[in-house]
C-alpha cells in the first residue's frame, strides 16, 4: 500500500551539532486512516523526501489541527477565565503572559495565568479526550466566551499549531495561540511551611490592612503585607510611610516552624477576590526558599513572588499612651468626613478635627475643611472624651479610608498635634491603624 | 492669541545691575574696569562694567580667563541682599506704571502698558519717565526697549545698552531688526548662530530672507518658527502676576550646551529650593511638578508628575524633577540641553504630610533657611550639591 507522507507542520528544532532538525509528519495513507503524528530527525538533505515506513501499525486520523478535543461547560469555561484573567499582566513584556494558559489535567482543564508576579490557576470539570495544552489571548477568549450560549464547550487543541479552534452550539471559530511550552512555568509549592485560615477571617484581616500598603514602589517592601507567625497567632501589617495598619488572626493551629514574608499587596488583593463568598479553608504554604507563597482553595490556587528585604519595625510606631482619647460613633464620623473630604479636595486634602470638652464626660469634636477659592465646611459630632483638649489635622483620603473598614466605635488617641493618630475599633483588640498627621498652620 | 498692533510692549533692563549697584557705594571705582563675581581659579564672572566689557569680558565668563583679557580687572563679591532690596525697588516702580508686569529676573521685566497711556501718556513717554524715576530712587541706568511684542523689545533694549531708549513702531519689526546681528535674536546661541553661519546666515535679516525650505533642511520643524522670530513675530503675551499665582518656575538657560548630568541636577536642585521658597512665602504647595527641558535650538518638552501629595519642600520638588529629567533626557539620547527648568503648578493650601516616626523639625529647618536667605540674601546658604564642579565658590 502507498503511503504518502505529508508534512504537517515544520517546526524546526536545530539539533546544536548536527544541524539536524525534526519534522513532525502525518502519514496519510488514501483509506482515510493515518499514522500519529510523530517526530522524527532527519538531515537538511532527505528534508523533503517522501519516505515509506512499513510496519506500521495506522489508526483513526482526526481532520488537521484538531488533535485533541475537550468538551467543558461554557458556564465553568467562563467562571475559569474570570478567576485566571485577574492575573493576566496588563503591560506585558513577555508577550505570553498576556494569554491564558489551557491545559488538560487528570480529567479536567487546568487555565492558569501570571503576570510573573503573582499566577493564579483553577481547574475546571471537562470531558478530555486527549491530553494537550495551549495558550490563546485571555482578552480575546474571555470576551468570546462571556457571549457564548450555556451549552457545551468543544476545544480543539492543536500540540504544535497556531490556532485554536472552539466550537459551541452553532458557532465556530479559531484563534490564534501560541506555544504553552512557552509559558511561564508555575512553580509547584508542596514543601515548606504551610498554615491552615480561616476564609472569613482571611478575608476581613486583609480588607482592614491590605489598603495601607505603599501604591509607588519607591520602597518596595512597603508595597507588601508583613505575614508574621508568633504560635497560634498571625498578625499581619502594611505602611506606607505615612500610615500602618496592623491586624490578628487567631490560627487553629500553630505552623511547626515560624513565618514571617511580606506578601504583595495586590496579592493579597487579588485572593481576597478569589475567597469572596466562600467559607473553605485557605492553605498558605511558604516555600523553602521563602521566595514564594502559594494560597490554594479547592478548585483554584494563587502563586505569589514574595518581596524580599526587612520589613519596617512598626512596634514602635504605635504609641503605648495618649494625652487624649475620644470615644466615637464610626457613621457619624464617618459621615461628617466625607462631607468635609469635598471641600478638601481642592485645599491640599486637609480635615482638621479639634476637641474640645462637654459637658461630663461628653465632648465635641469639630471636623472641618477649608479651600481658598471654593468654600468651607464645619461639621460636630458628640464623642466620649478623656484627657485633655487637642487637635489634629489628617489627609482626607487616610481618614476616609481607615473609617471605611470600621464600624460601631473607634477610639481616636493622640499625643499632640504633630504626632501619630491611633485608631482602634472599641470592642475589639485584634486592629490597630495609625495615621501621621498633616503639619498645618492652625 | 491676538497679537499687538501697538507697540506697547516695554522690556526693562538694569544696566550692568550687580556691578552697578557696587559702584554706587563705592564710587572711586567709577570708569574702571570692574567685576562682579568670584576671582578664584574656578570662579566666574557675574556682571561687569562696560569699560570691562571693552576687554572682552563678559558675564558668565570664567574668572580666569577674564583676568586674563584685563590684567586690571577689579573684582568684587557679590552681596545678593543690598542688590535684592534694588530689584523689589525696581519691580515696585514698574507695577506703578501697570499691573501687567512679568518680571524676568532680578534686573528685567516686561510690561504692556496699553490701557496706561491716558495717566501716563505714550509708552514712550511712560519709558522715558520710568527711566528717571529708576535713576532717581534707586541710582543707576536702566535701559527700555519699545515694540509690539516681547520679542522685539528685548533686541531693542539691549540695541540702547547702556542707559538708551530704542521704540520700534507697529509694523517696523524686521526692518529694525534685519540688520542686527543673528547672535542678538533671543534663542539663537552660539550653536545655532555656528549652524546658521554655514548656512550665509550672519544678520537676523540674512535669517528672514532664508527659504522655508532650507532651514527646516537644517532646522526641522523648529525652522519656520526661527524665520518667524527673525521677522519679528512673537505671539506670547506679557503674563502678568495677577492674583494669586498659577504657578511657581524657575528656569536656566546655558551659555553652552550642558550635557553633564552632576551640573544639570545641580541646577535642578537650586531650582526646587527656590520654587520652594516662594512656595512658602505664598503659604501655598503645588501638586504638580513640571520639568521643562530645552534642546538647541528651539525643541522644547515638558513633563510631569503629580505625585498624590501636596509638594512643599525643595526635596520633595528637586526629587521629583530630577526623576522626570533623567526620563526626558533618557529618552532624547542624553543630548546636550539649551534650557532646563522647574515649575510647580496646581497649587493649593499648604500642610505637609508628616511620614511615620517624623518630627516636624525639618519643616523648621527650611524655616530657618528661608529666613536667613530673607535676610542675607540667596547666596547666603547654598545646598553643597548646587555647587558645580566647574564654577565653585572659591
Amino acid at each position: 500500500m502507498p503511503i504518502i507522507a505529508h508534512i504537517f507542520s515544520s517546526d524546526r528544532i536545530f539539533s546544536n551539532s548536527m544541524q539536524d532538525f525534526s519534522v513532525a509528519l502525518t502519514i496519510r495513507p488514501r483509506d482515510g486512516n493515518c499514522l500519529r503524528a510523530f517526530s522524527l530527525a532527519l538531515s537538511r538533505a532527505h528534508a523533503l523526501s517522501i519516505i515509506t515506513l512499513p510496519g506500521v501499525a495506522l489508526s483513526p486520523c482526526p481532520a488537521r489541527g484538531e488533535r485533541v478535543k475537550v468538551q467543558v461547560l461554557q458556564e465553568n469555561l467562563q467562571r475559569g477565565l474570570g478567576i485566571v484573567g485577574r492575573a493576566v499582566a496588563t503591560r506585558a513584556t513577555l508577550p505570553i503572559t498576556a494569554n491564558v494558559l489551557l491545559k488538560t489535567d487528570g480529567g479536567r482543564l487546568m487555565l492558569a495565568a501570571t503576570d510573573l508576579d503573582i499566577s493564579i490557576s483553577t481547574w475546571v470539570g471537562a470531558r478530555v479526550d486527549e491530553e494537550g495544552a495551549t495558550t490563546v489571548p485571555s482578552r480575546l477568549i474571555g470576551d468570546f466566551v462571556a457571549q457564548l450560549p450555556p451549552q457545551p464547550v468543544d476545544l480543539h487543541i492543536p500540540d504544535r499549531g497556531r490556532q485554536v479552534k472552539i466550537s459551541c452550539a452553532r458557532n465556530e471559530s479559531t484563534m490564534s495561540a501560541m506555544d504553552a511550552e512557552d509559558f511561564p512555568r508555575i512553580q509547584e509549592i508542596s514543601e515548606g511551611t504551610a498554615i491552615t485560615l480561616d476564609a472569613k477571617a482571611l478575608r476581613r484581616a486583609i480588607e482592614r490592612v491590605e489598603f495601607a500598603a505603599a501604591s509607588d514602589d519607591s520602597r518596595p517592601v512597603l508595597t507588601g503585607v508583613q505575614l508574621k507567625t508568633d504560635g497560634q497567632r498571625l498578625t499581619m501589617a502594611a505602611a506606607d510611610g505615612f500610615r500602618l495598619a496592623v491586624a490578628d488572626i487567631t490560627l487553629a493551629k500553630a505552623p511547626e516552624q515560624a513565618i514571617e514574608v511580606i506578601v504583595p499587596a495586590r496579592a493579597f488583593r487579588e485572593l481576597s477576590r478569589l475567597v469572596a463568598d466562600s467559607n473553605e479553608d485557605v492553605e498558605m504554604r511558604v516555600n523553602a526558599q521563602r521566595t514564594q507563597v502559594r494560597f490554594a482553595l479547592t478548585d483554584t490556587e494563587m502563586v505569589a513572588q514574595l518581596i524580599q528585604g526587612t520589613f519596617p519595625n512598626y512596634n514602635q510606631l504605635i504609641p503605648s499612651e495618649y494625652n487624649t482619647r475620644a470615644t466615637i460613633a464610626v457613621d457619624e464620623f464617618k459621615r461628617e468626613v466625607r462631607i468635609a473630604a469635598i471641600f478638601a479636595r481642592d485645599g491640599s486634602g486637609i480635615i482638621r478635627l479639634q476637641l474640645q470638652p462637654g459637658e461630663g464626660p461628653t465632648g465635641q469634636l469639630t471636623i472641618s475643611a477649608r479651600a481658598d477659592e471654593v468654600g468651607d465646611n464645619e461639621g460636630k459630632v458628640d464623642v466620649k472624651l478623656e484627657g485633655d483638649p487637642s487637635k489634629i489635622a489628617f489627609n482626607s483620603r487616610y481618614l476616609q479610608d481607615v473609617l471605611g473598614i470600621l464600624n460601631g466605635e473607634v477610639a481616636l488617641e493622640m499625643t499632640s498635634p504633630s504626632a501619630q493618630g491611633v485608631f482602634r475599633p472599641v470592642g475589639e483588640t485584634d486592629y490597630v491603624h495609625v495615621v501621621m498627621p498633616m503639619f498645618v498652620q492652625w | 492669541m491676538s497679537t499687538n498692533t501697538l507697540a506697547t510692549v516695554l522690556h526693562v533692563d538694569l544696566d550692568a545691575f550687580f556691578v552697578s549697584m557696587e559702584l554706587l557705594r563705592q564710587p572711586e571705582l567709577y570708569g574702571k574696569p570692574v567685576a562682579v563675581g568670584w576671582s578664584g581659579n574656578r570662579g566666574v564672572i557675574s556682571t561687569c562694567t562696560y569699560e570691562a566689557r571693552a576687554f572682552g569680558v563678559h558675564s558668565a565668563m570664567p574668572s580666569s580667563q577674564a583676568k586674563r583679557l584685563c590684567p586690571g580687572l577689579i573684582f568684587l563679591e557679590p552681596d545678593f541682599g543690598y542688590y535684592q532690596a534694588a530689584s523689589d525697588k525696581f519691580h515696585a516702580i514698574l507695577r506703578d506704571f501697570t499691573p501687567v508686569v512679568e518680571p524676568a529676573g532680578a534686573d528685567e521685566a516686561y510690561m504692556d502698558v496699553r490701557g496706561s497711556e491716558r495717566i501716563h501718556g505714550s509708552p514712550r513717554e511712560i519709558a522715558a519717565s520710568l527711566r528717571s524715576r529708576i535713576r532717581q530712587e534707586i541710582g543707576i541706568t536702566a535701559s527700555v526697549g519699545v515694540s509690539v511684542n516681547k520679542l522685539v523689545s528685548k533686541v531693542a533694549s539691549d540695541a540702547g545698552k547702556p542707559d538708551g531708549l530704542v521704540v520700534v513702531e507697529s509694523g517696523e519689526e524686521a526692518a529694525f531688526l534685519a540688520p542686527r546681528p543673528i547672535r542678538e535674536l533671543p534663542g539663537v546661541g552660539p550653536k545655532t548662530s555656528e549652524s546658521l553661519a554655514r548656512l550665509g546666515v550672519h544678520t537676523i535679516g540674512d535669517l528672514a530672507h532664508m527659504p522655508l525650505g532650507a532651514l527646516e533642511a537644517r532646522f526641522g520643524r523648529h525652522g519656520a518658527g526661527l524665520r518667524r522670530r527673525a521677522l519679528g513675530e512673537f505671539d506670547d503675551p506679557v503674563h502678568s502676576g495677577h492674583g494669586a499665582a498659577r504657578s511657581i518656575s524657575r528656569e536656566t538657560t546655558f551659555d553652552t550646551d550642558e550635557a553633564n548630568a552632576a551640573r544639570m541636577h545641580a541646577i535642578i536642585w537650586g531650582q526646587a529650593e527656590r520654587v520652594a521658597a516662594d512656595l512658602a512665602r505664598q503659604g501655598r504647595a503645588g501638586r504638580t511638578v513640571t520639568l521643562k527641558l530645552r534642546f538647541p535650538p528651539f525643541e522644547t518638552l515638558t513633563r510631569s508628575a503629580t505625585p498624590g501629595h501636596g509638594l512643599e519642600r525643595s526635596e520633595e520638588i528637586a526629587v521629583a524633577a530630577i526623576a522626570l529629567f533623567e526620563r526626558a533626557w533618557n529618552a532624547n539620547g542624553r543630548r546636550p540641553v539649551r534650557l532646563v527648568g522647574v515649575s510647580v503648578t496646581n497649587l493649593q493650601a499648604r500642610g505637609r504630610q508628616l511620614a511615620l516616626g517624623e518630627q516636624p523639625g525639618r519643616d523648621e529647618l527650611d524655616q530657618g533657611i528661608r529666613e536667613l536667605r530673607g535676610r542675607f540674601g540667596e547666596g547666603i546658604i547654598v545646598r553643597g550639591a548646587e555647587l558645580p564642579a566647574r564654577d565653585s565658590l572659591p
